[in-house]
């Protein structure tokens, strides 16, 4: 096991590399520069041309692709053009709110999808099997950003339940940590819900028809041990396939999440370097994100292993 | 026991034993009433003032660091950190003397020497500054309150380039900060002003926080926009960026934060309709509509396909786009400069006045040589207003038998591209959109978009030298008289060669919690004399 982690990691390595070539290239072409953001309406072209020669934008592309790989290799992510604060730093600051809204996002799912999932294939073709799919459609066919304005609406401004916006870190309490996270976590959790609720129950479906589905029955086993210790554990593998590929969906939806409940997280921080050609903060991110996909395949990996004995690498 | 209370109570006792025993600490009722919460127009993304010259980091650095003479609400510059001034009888000579007692935030006291860095620091980037430095002899510190300015030739605008309100402003750091190159971001925040920057809460695009300066010795003169005693009342201001409208209508709603610099037109009515707000025009010198066409490439090289565009254009279907139905928000600008300022005129206007002449317009179109050849009009859709403006330019166009290539972006590119002096169908352009802070065109100092002076010129590059020459003749002028004839006639030579198009002026709101009062209209959001009850 531990050589074929050792395996997959160092297999991650020519694919990280592709990955930051392509940014970067992807950034050099694109329209835009900051220097002309920087310089402001006023600037003349010189003023404008003085301030790239400071950031070092009219370097050639080889060179600043170098340049950068070269400080990547040294474990620094470079500076902001725009704050002039380490990249690294930035990143530190955001990685909190998003970490604990995907975290969150995460466990409401498992705990409501999955047994969502199970139920509803337990009772298929019933009234409640019909019910929990049509959550499901609806749940897939909101945006995010519909979702989050339904619930600041009424939880927030209506009920006054829970507060519209903000952020507050786990070392403040844990209530003020939980209280700005819940409207967001249901509001990119549904589409996300919606998913694995589908997927586990087309899984279970399928195991619930298997012969020693059977078997079980006919040797008297309870209806809640039949489903979630010999169907759930069989089923867990296109399940646990599904969270990790929904992490992608979640670090996008994030993006929205973050702007519409304003928790100061690396979604709003992408966007923010987007819009302003922050290349240095978009590479790190990007960088960022390229490594939690490589990890949570990984990890996905390995929890086959775990829950499928079967398989073997 | 209310909802929320049970709620908090269950997750508390959960959190509890999941938290390792953290939990919340309890705020105490007057911390809150002394922390006033803001919502800003954008993003602090850096904080260098001269660096940097977007308006949200002119606002924040007007809390941290002063100036030398500041803007008041007659527009008037008044002496701020300048005790007096003394000018030569020959004009060239300016002797400034600094008010006793003025200290930086690390405690040290303001010097000369900070002075005359701060300055040159700032001249290197500001187009008054840079007249100035054209002209200028020599920068020097007399002594420790003592510095003067010796010119070549007479600058009779030298106080109001020092007190004028448009980025970047003439502020005053430390001299080891000041001597950081002009084009380099300065590290370090430490101002005279009448708020610290609390450096380690920033978390750019998220939060700024600013605390109150204990040692700050404010004037004694009752607060009047950039001038007079700047006294804080809050211990503590925080800014937080809410790139989303409706959540920052909502946590102004749900008492999240105090005070939003500017809610957009279509949360305005529901703002009104909540007992605990209140709206109001936040500054009264508005904002002018602008598209400007490239003087460069056909078919705005002639300035008939220009006055065609002029003559065809409805300033009320750009204003409509831009605020609604409200019409409190918007007026009609025969002209360029802002209405209801000592200097404002509409002569020579005629032409942006009265019923649209289509068929006019489509005849000196025509006569111009236009013969349906793309006209690249650059729209930066990630910004309301430039979007508002874009969509009713590309529809007059058309109606004028243009034939349009809409560009529709966002607002990187469109600064990027602007800049670009090819041919539109080479990377080039024939318009974009954009809006000028009335404030910033009120005179020709700080309206880098009215000048005209060919490749010196702002984007676009018009050449118009009767415009140049008007312009000269209002900084030269003597008097108040003088600044206003000289001002008509710029208005009248921009017109007639088209320097740009406005397309209106508009007025913005900004609204706060009915607990906050203190606040007063102006061109940027005033923290002095701002107080919060519980």
């Amino acid at each position: 096991m531990l050589s074929y982690i050792l395996r997959r990691i160092v297999a991650t390595l020519p694919v990280m590399a592709i990955v930051a070539l392509f940014v970067f290239s992807l950034l050099y072409i694109a329209p835009g520069d900051p220097a002309v953001v920087i310089a402001g309406d006023q600037a003349s072209p010189e003023d404008v041309e003085r301030i790239r020669q400071s950031l070092g934008l009219d370097r050639p592309f080889l060179i600043q692709f170098g340049s950068w790989v070269w400080r990547i290799l040294h474990g620094d992510l470079g500076t902001s053009i725009f704050t002039n604060l380490p990249v690294s730093t930035m990143i530190g600051q955001r990685l909190g709110p998003t970490l604990s809204l995907m975290i969150i996002t995460l466990l409401l799912t498992i705990v409501v999808a999955v047994p969502l999932g199970v139920v509803a294939a337990w009772k298929a073709g019933s009234l409640i099997d019909r019910a929990i799919m049509a959550f499901a459609v609806f749940g897939f066919s909101l945006p995010v950003f519909v979702v989050g304005y339904m619930l600041a609406y009424i939880f927030a401004l209506e009920l006054e339940w829970l507060p519209v916006q903000g952020y507050t870190p786990l070392t403040q309490g844990f209530w003020p940590w939980l209280e700005n996270l819940i409207l967001p976590a249901i509001a990119l959790g549904c589409v996300y819900i919606a998913l694995v609720a589908r997927i586990t129950r087309a899984t279970m479906l399928e195991v619930l028809q298997q012969d020693y589905i059977r078997t079980a029955r006919a040797k008297g086993m309870g209806q809640g041990g039949i489903l979630f210790i010999h169907a759930l554990k069989n089923a867990a593998v296109p399940i646990v396939t599904v969270i990790g590929i929904g992490i992608a969906l979640l670090i996008g939806g994030a993006v929205v999440t973050e702007s519409v409940f304003a928790i100061p997280g690396l979604g709003r921080l992408t966007i923010d370097a987007i819009l302003r050609r922050d290349y240095p903060v978009i590479q790190g991110i990007v960088l960022l994100f390229s490594f939690v996909y490589v990890l949570v395949n990984l990890m996905i990996d390995v929890i086959y292993t775990l829950v499928d004995p079967r398989i073997r690498y | 026991m209310d909802r929320r209370t049970v709620l908090k109570g269950l997750a508390g006792a959960g959190g509890l034993a999941l938290s390792g025993g953290l939990s919340a600490p309890a705020i105490a009722q007057g911390a809150s009433a002394r922390t006033l919460r803001f919502v800003p127009q954008a993003n602090l993304a850096n904080f260098d003032p001269i660096w940097g010259t977007q308006y949200v980091v002119r606002n924040a650095a007007a809390l941290v660091w002063d100036t030398l003479y500041g803007i008041d609400a007659k527009l008037q510059p008044q002496r701020q950190m300048v005790e007096s001034e003394e000018t030569s009888d020959d004009g060239k000579t300016w002797t400034f003397k600094l008010r006793p007692g003025l200290k930086f935030h690390d405690g040290e006291p303001v010097l000369s020497k900070d002075v005359v860095a701060s300055l040159s620091r700032w001249a290197a980037r500001d187009p008054m500054g840079l007249m100035i430095i054209a002209i200028q002899q020599e920068l020097t510190a007399v002594d420790d309150r003592t510095f003067k300015w010796v010119l070549k030739q007479p600058f009779p605008k030298m106080l109001y380039a020092l007190a004028k309100n448009n980025a970047p402003c003439s502020f005053i750091m430390p001299e080891r900060i000041a001597k950081t190159d002009p084009f380099k971001q300065i590290t370090e925040y430490v101002g005279s002003g009448p708020m610290k920057f609390a450096k380690s809460e920033w978390v750019p695009g998220a939060k700024s926080v600013f605390e109150k300066f204990a040692d700050y010795v404010p004037r004694q003169e009752k607060a009047s926009w950039l001038a007079g005693g700047k006294q804080i009342l809050v211990d503590r201001v925080e800014w937080l960026v809410m790139p989303d409208p409706a959540t920052a209508a909502a946590a102004l709603q749900n008492g999240e934060v105090d005070w939003w610099e500017n809610p957009i037109a279509d949360l305005v009515p529901v703002l009104k309709k909540n007992k605990n707000i209140s709206v109001d025009i936040g500054d009264p010198l508005g904002n002018i509509g602008s598209f400007r066409m490239n003087h460069l490439f056909a078919p705005f090289n002639d300035v008939r396909a220009r006055r065609a565009v002029l003559m065809a254009l409805s300033q009320e279907d750009y204003m409509r786009a831009i605020v609604g139905d409200d019409d409190a928000l918007w007026k009609s600008l025969p002209g360029f400069f802002t209405p209801d300022t000592p200097l404002y005129s509409d002569m020579g206007g005629e032409i942006l006045k009265g019923k649209r002449d289509f068929d006019a317009a489509k005849k000196l179109l025509a006569e111009s040589g236009y013969s349906g050849q793309p006209v690249t009009c650059l729209v930066a859709q990630d910004q309301p207003i430039t979007k508002a403006q874009g969509d009713v330019t590309a529809d007059l166009l058309k109606k004028l038998g243009m034939n349009v290539d809409f560009v529709a972006t966002d607002w990187g590119t469109v600064g990027s591209r602007r800049a670009a002096k090819t041919p539109p169908g080479q990377g080039g352009w024939n318009m974009f959109h954009s809006w000028h802070a009335g404030a910033d065109c009120i005179t020709p100092a700080a309206y880098t978009a009215i000048r005209a002076n060919g490749d010196k010129a702002w984007f676009g590059w018009p050449n118009s030298p009767n415009t140049e020459k008007e312009i000269t003749s209002w900084f030269d002028a003597k008097n108040l008289d003088e600044e206003k004839a000289a001002i008509g006639r710029v208005n009248k030579a921009a017109i007639e060669d088209v320097v740009y198009a406005p397309t209106g002026f508009f007025l913005t709101y900004t609204a706060w919690r009915k607990n906050v009062s203190g606040i007063t209209k102006g061109p940027l959001p005033f923290f002095w004399g701002v107080t919060k009850s519980a």
